[in-house]
């Protein structure tokens, strides 16, 4: 392969890690406990600027043409890791806000227009992070091993992979373990869990903590690589992207998201690179958007499960005394994500 | 004193738009259990065909009455041919959210796709300024302000008096008892998507009459402070989102321009925050409470 191809290829290779790492953390929100939180996009950014700020040097520095707080010029590995805490206490902090229990979809919109203001104070505050300009010059981590553009991608990609890797894992750990048992309790039923004496406050925050974290993680990645982050890289629409994502590759499984990360996000909004130009500028991108929303409607229409469906999850006697009668498939897992009766309620 | 005045002005011309797309907002949710986030793109929408008619040479109140029109058929249609069909397979209120936000996002790049990025005026003069009591408002300020007034008295006047207005809170807040007393629930449903997605409309054509701008992300923009407006007020009380447009359009424009520009979006989210914490159903909280939105 040429030069640019490699450089092409190895981008979007980064890139899919990146919505991979993003994709499963709210697939443990959303997905395995049923937190309907659609202001994920905002942590991702969380982790973005928190890197960004860290790795930069102080605001006055390249003739200080961009104001930003911090700027303390930290080393590898720590911009990463305290991103990761922030975007989790993050979490945690706006998760508070819905202590109250809402209703499912009353959540939904109430974290959709607290992503909006988000993105409106962000880009008020010059002095925060450089308002709607946005950060840039974000120095990347290991330059110093080689002065190959394309050698230096391919590192980063392995890089990316590596924590993609790690957090699949810590993911499923979390979700295969007693904990994510419980999680999926209060997904399923919140009152039956609470009965049983899950504290379902406590396990919502724990999520929003742990989801906002791999989101902060998934945002230091990408703007270590891209660096560059402005107001515009985390609209609202990113979060529905990320949602549409997890519906298309399987709700609650734990490749879903991997699946639905590759094919929404990477295949279908960079598929419209391989589209001859035509018309104005602005008809492409839109066309992709269109292409994105008819997706989602067509999978919830047809395959509202995704492509991998959650497995249901059994507890089968070792040795069984007697014959199970096996039960309908349609049981509690899937159908109806909000665990909720028929219509008209 | 004299420019919180001013400021105070602002905030109820910005207060008046809100309160039209607000209460068209909750009535939807009110009548149907259901948050239409294709709303903002509606609005959109109605402000574009508002613009058709406007550049082929229509007057800028024909061109008004024209979209508002359209924005009504077309949330009719929105809900008899998609979101209904969805919940009669019993979907989840949550995937519901997802069909409509899919269907605001195909809506709103389907505008982009023929329009593009691009800004739009409507061919039309502000008219002169008037002061009133330290306010300053140009006349077309003031007419968006009396079209929330009229708009906001007929809904009222509708929802107290007539009959249909008596099912449609009936439906509200018990949708089972009010078809168990023989109401037509689908003829209630159905004008209600034709009044709300008319009020709709409306919101998104006086927001660019008063800001002289229109591109695709117009009623997007406004339809934030329009969802943090209703859900203060009330979701689903029609009282209650005129009274959250009030202090959500208010506060906000006094923030920003008494303040600091940067506070505008900040006092919004404390507003809402608070509010969430506090009393999460809203301050007229009796549809919500019905609903169950939270506990």
């Amino acid at each position: 392969m040429s030069g640019a191809w490699q450089f092409y290829v190895a981008t979007l290779v980064i890139y899919g890690f990146v919505y991979i790492i993003a994709a499963s953390g709210l697939n443990l929100q959303f997905g395995v406990t049923g937190v309907y939180n659609f202001a994920f996009i905002i942590f991702q950014a969380a982790g973005a600027y928190c890197t960004a700020v860290l790795t930069l040097g102080p605001s006055s520095a390249n003739g200080g043409f961009q104001h930003y707080i911090l700027g303390l010029h930290l080393p590898f590995p720590l911009p990463l890791l305290v991103s990761a805490l922030v975007a989790g206490v993050l979490g945690v902090g706006l998760g508070a806000l819905t202590v109250r229990r809402l209703r499912a979809d009353y959540l939904a919109i109430v974290m959709l227009v607290i992503s909006l203001i988000a993105t409106g104070v962000v880009t008020d505050y010059q002095g925060l992070f450089n308002g709607a300009a946005g950060l840039a010059l974000i120095p990347q981590p290991f330059v110093s091993v080689t002065t190959s553009l394309v050698v230096y991608d391919w590192l980063y990609a392995a890089y990316a992979g590596v924590v993609c890797l790690l957090v699949l894992v810590a993911v499923r750990v979390l979700i295969e373990s007693p904990l994510g048992r419980s999680l999926r309790a209060v997904r399923e039923n919140e009152n039956a869990a609470a009965a049983l004496g899950k504290n379902v406050t406590a396990l919502r925050l724990l999520v929003f903590g742990v989801g906002g974290a791999i989101a902060g993680i998934s945002g230091s990645v990408l703007v270590a690589f891209a660096q560059a982050w402005s107001p515009s890289s985390w609209l609202y629409a990113e979060t529905f992207v990320l949602f549409t994502a997890l519906i298309v590759g399987g709700v609650g499984s734990n490749l879903g998201p991997v699946i639905g990360a590759v094919i929404v996000p990477v295949v279908l909004a960079e598929g419209s690179r391989y589209l001859p130009q035509f018309g104005p500028p602005t008809l492409v991108p839109s066309l992709e958007w269109i292409t994105i929303g008819v997706v989602l409607l067509v999978f919830l229409w047809f395959w509202p499960r995704g492509i991998l469906p959650e497995r249901k999850h059994t507890f089968l006697p070792a040795s069984p005394a007697r014959p199970l009668t096996p039960q309908p498939t349609r049981g509690l897992v899937g159908k109806n994500l909000d665990g909720e009766g028929g219509p008209g309620r | 004193m004299q420019s919180l005045a001013l400021y105070v002005g602002f905030g109820l011309v910005t207060a008046s738009i809100l309160c039209i797309g607000a209460v068209g907002f909750t009535l939807q949710f009110g009548i149907s259990n259901l948050f239409n986030l294709a709303f903002g793109a509606t609005m959109t929408a109605a402000a574009f065909v508002a613009y058709i008619g406007n550049a082929h040479g229509l007057n800028i109140w024909v061109s008004l009455v024209l979209g508002t029109l359209a924005a009504s058929l077309l949330s009719f249609l929105l809900n008899r041919g998609i979101y209904l069909p969805f919940r009669r397979r019993a979907t989840s209120r949550f995937t519901m959210i997802m069909v409509t936000l899919g269907v605001g996002i195909i809506l709103q790049f389907g505008i982009e796709a023929i329009w593009g990025g691009d800004d739009f005026s409507y061919n039309m003069s502000t008219g002169s300024s008037v002061h009133i009591a330290g306010m300053l408002f140009t006349t077309t300020q003031l007419t968006v302000i009396g079209i929330a007034v009229v708009a906001t008295t007929a809904v009222h006047v509708l929802l107290r008096y007539t009959r249909l207005g008596k099912a449609m809170r009936a439906v509200a807040v018990n949708e089972r008892l009010a078809r168990n007393c023989g109401i037509s629930v689908k003829a209630v449903v159905d004008s209600t998507w034709l009044l709300s997605g008319a009020l709709c409309g409306l919101a998104g054509i006086v927001l660019v009459m008063d800001v002289q701008v229109l591109n695709a992300g117009s009623g997007d923009d406004l339809f934030v402070l329009i969802i943090a407006a209703a859900v203060l007020g009330g979701i689903g009380s029609a009282s209650g989102a005129i009274a959250g447009a009030v202090v959500i359009g208010v506060v906000a424009e006094v923030a920003a321009g008494f303040i600091n520009p940067e506070f505008k979006d900040i006092s919004a989210f404390i507003i809402l925050a608070a509010m969430l914490l506090l009393r999460p159903t809203g301050l007229f909280s009796s549809v919500a409470t019905a609903k169950e939105v939270a506990r």
